[in-house]
């Protein structure tokens, strides 16, 4: 018996030790689902690229928005209005490069600003008047949304949507938007899962390679610590909802493009799709803890774990079920060998 | 019978968020829900109070029609409205009132009570779900008012007329004119609406009775999955059937949006030449116009009723008797005929 004991102690001290780092923690979730995915492979429909592609670019508009959500998390907060900021982003961009016709370069850079801009606001409001990011965010995502209904007026912007009520039906899709839509490197990954990696990249260059970075750990941590040692916490706030309603507002264009138009309903529900992501990365929803890496493979296990159960038609029931339960499965799992690894 | 497509991943919000936050957060987070939920359904109050005495119906003191509509989300909802107001712009001696419940079906009975209250000379109410709205239509019509119910019913007789489109028989057209197209033999995919919603059901197994596939032995369908209605979803399950299926001749979605995206990820796969797309719903600036533009090998017209109601309500003010249901025919639109207007299935 004794034997056992040690056994079983030597094997728990080694699952510990391999997992006591979270990129490790991270990846076990997503062996898991690969692992799945290798059993129930679809006629071998699993091991080809394109299948990989393709789920490379569905979830690219999410991960655009967890890139964001998970600065917004590090800094102990949450942010509810990515969806609809997001529908507003792929509104606004529909509206200004085809019925206005604004060049390209000018249009994107009026929705990153507006993004920015309305993030700030979320971010002004958690600063300055201490309300919970849930709430402050949370009426974001009812006022973005009631804003992309009322400049689209309810209906689609699409190619033939013009200013005045006789519809244009001379306008050819805008080459920024078929741009966004295609693949590059041979066909082999799509535009918009490179903007996804860039997105993640740049995020990694402001949590590890700027002085803001540390303030948003700082902050997440604990905001009466770190404005005692002199970091500004409310400047990082607002820097970070601003970041991911820009990010948002990249999700946006991207969705538009490939939808080949603005849909004021899109990004329904999109925010919760990237708060997953987050959390079955690993990265702690009180903040302070995590990171991009994290994200990515987050977002790679969801994006996996729904291919496979598309691939093999799964019903929808039966999908969220499915998704539910191993997401809380992954979230134990990696809260168990964490706080084991640390000790 | 249309869909609601807004129960997305609720899950999430219970699951992980919940429990994470402060308990004061949550709290506060509630009053906010709460204090939104009453404002939108406090805003549009204007009650006067007086009794019905009912409108003469001349130019100066025009009929008043009130329209409950159960949410503006989605772009046929928005058609519906549309097509009432371009239906009553005929006629001087009418005026509209419309109110917009956004999905939710209390909101909806306050609008009924709210336009009873005004003194509505005719109610006309497309219904986000029969059994809350069924009591205060029935009241309505105990004081007086015609009542006209548009696409969802309600329970019971109480009220004037229902007027609606048969979901399942525009279903099985469209397998009919599968059959047709694919000349009786062929690999078909069908992408859902919601399975838990009625036209959803309905689209589908009108669609497998039109295939008829006891008789068309060399139809079959070989992937199947619920895109929720939504675009993205249905361009993500398509590439899954592209993926599994080297051998795809027809696509039928359960509505346009779907089909549209169906046919990006067939485009994506460089397949969209081997195979036709069908859809349902046929919106001027959805399904028709992916018709001409040769996106779509046809869509079948999901009739708002907008016209219906207003001709039926014109007959009612001038006391003509009105059948107590009114089914609505669907339109077919191809390449060939979408620029004449499509044609009209008997």
């Amino acid at each position: 018996m004794g034997f056992v004991y040690t056994l079983r102690g030597m094997l728990r001290e080694r699952a510990g030790r391999v997992f006591q780092t979270a990129l490790a923690r991270a990846v076990a979730p997503l062996a898991v689902v690969l692992i799945a995915g290798a059993i129930f492979n679809a006629n071998g429909a699993f091991f080809t690229w394109e299948t990989h592609r393709s789920m490379l670019r569905e979830i690219s508009v999410h991960g655009i928005l967890a890139c964001g959500m998970t600065v917004v998390i590090l800094t102990g907060g949450i942010d509810l209005g990515v969806g609809s900021l997001l529908g507003l982003s792929a509104v606004g961009f529909a509206m200004l490069a085809m019925p206005m016709e604004v060049a390209a370069p000018l249009a994107i850079g009026a929705v990153l600003a507006g993004g920015a801009a309305l993030g700030a606001v979320s971010g002004g409001f958690v600063a300055r008047f201490r309300v919970q990011p849930f709430v402050v965010t949370l009426a974001m995502m009812v006022f973005g949304r009631g804003l992309a209904k009322l400049i689209s007026g309810g209906q689609k912007i699409t190619v033939y949507t013009s200013l005045s009520e006789v519809p244009d039906t001379t306008r050819e899709l805008p080459a920024v938007m078929k741009a966004i839509d295609t693949k590059i490197l041979g066909g082999n990954v799509s535009v918009v899962t490179v903007v996804f990696l860039a997105c993640a990249g740049v995020t990694w260059v402001v949590l590890r390679r700027l002085r803001v970075g540390r303030y948003i750990y700082a902050t997440g941590g604990s905001r009466e610590a770190a404005e005692l040692s002199g970091v500004p916490a409310g400047r990082t706030l607002v820097i970070a909802y601003a970041l991911s309603g820009v990010m948002a507002a990249v999700a946006g264009i991207c969705q538009a493009a490939q939808e080949t138009h603005g849909d004021p309903e899109t990004g329904f529900g999109y925010e919760l799709d990237a708060i997953a992501m987050v959390v079955l990365g690993g990265t702690t929803l009180s903040g302070g803890r995590g990171g991009i890496g994290l994200t990515l493979l987050g977002a790679l296990t969801m994006g996996m774990l729904q291919k496979i159960l598309s691939l093999n038609a799964f019903q929808t029931a039966e999908r969220m079920m499915l998704t539910g339960v191993i997401l809380m499965v992954a979230v134990l799992f990696q809260r168990r060998l964490g706080s084991e690894g640390q000790r | 019978m249309r869909a609601v497509v807004h129960v997305r991943l609720g899950w999430v919000y219970e699951g992980i968020a919940m429990p994470m936050l402060h308990r004061r957060a949550f709290v506060s987070a509630f009053v906010a829900l709460a204090s939104l939920a009453a404002l939108t359904s406090c805003s549009s109050g204007s009650s006067s109070g007086s009794k019905r005495k009912g409108h003469a119906g001349t130019p100066d003191d025009p009929f008043v029609i009130g329209m409950s509509q159960c949410n503006l989300g989605e772009p046929w909802r928005v058609q519906m409205n549309k097509d009432i107001k371009h239906a009553a712009a005929a006629y001087p001696n009418v005026k509209l009132v419309f109110k917009d419940a956004q999905n939710d079906s209390l909101a909806q009975r306050a609008h009924v009570e709210e336009l009873v209250a005004q003194g509505i000379d005719l109610l006309i109410i497309s219904p986000k779900e029969a059994a809350p709205l069924t009591q205060p239509v029935a009241e309505a019509f105990k004081k007086g008012i015609p009542v006209i119910v548009l696409d969802r019913a309600v329970q019971g007789e109480e009220y004037t007329v229902f007027i609606g489109a048969d979901n399942k028989r525009i279903g099985r057209e469209a397998g009919k004119w599968a059959v047709q197209a694919l000349g009786g033999k062929g690999k078909i995919v069908e992408l859902k609406g919601l399975m838990t919603s009625t036209p959803g059901q309905d689209r589908s197994s009108g669609f497998r009775e039109g295939l008829d596939l006891a008789t068309n032995k060399e139809i079959q369908v070989v992937f199947e999955a619920d895109m929720q209605w939504l675009e993205p979803n249905a361009r993500k399950e398509m590439a899954s059937a592209l993926a599994t299926q080297s051998d795809i001749q027809l696509v039928y979605a359960h509505n346009d949006p779907g089909a549209h995206g169906a046919y990006l990820a067939a485009k994506e796969a460089g397949r969209e030449g081997q195979m036709k797309f069908i859809g349902i719903d046929g919106l001027p600036h959805e399904g028709i116009r992916y018709v001409t533009q040769g996106i779509l090998d046809a869509t079948f017209l999901y009739p708002t009723g907008g016209q219906e109601a207003i001709d039926t309500a014109i007959k009612i003010f001038n006391g003509e008797k009105v059948e107590k249901k009114i089914t609505l025919g669907t339109r077919i639109y191809t390449k060939e005929n979408a620029a004449k207007g499509g044609e009209e299935i008997k």
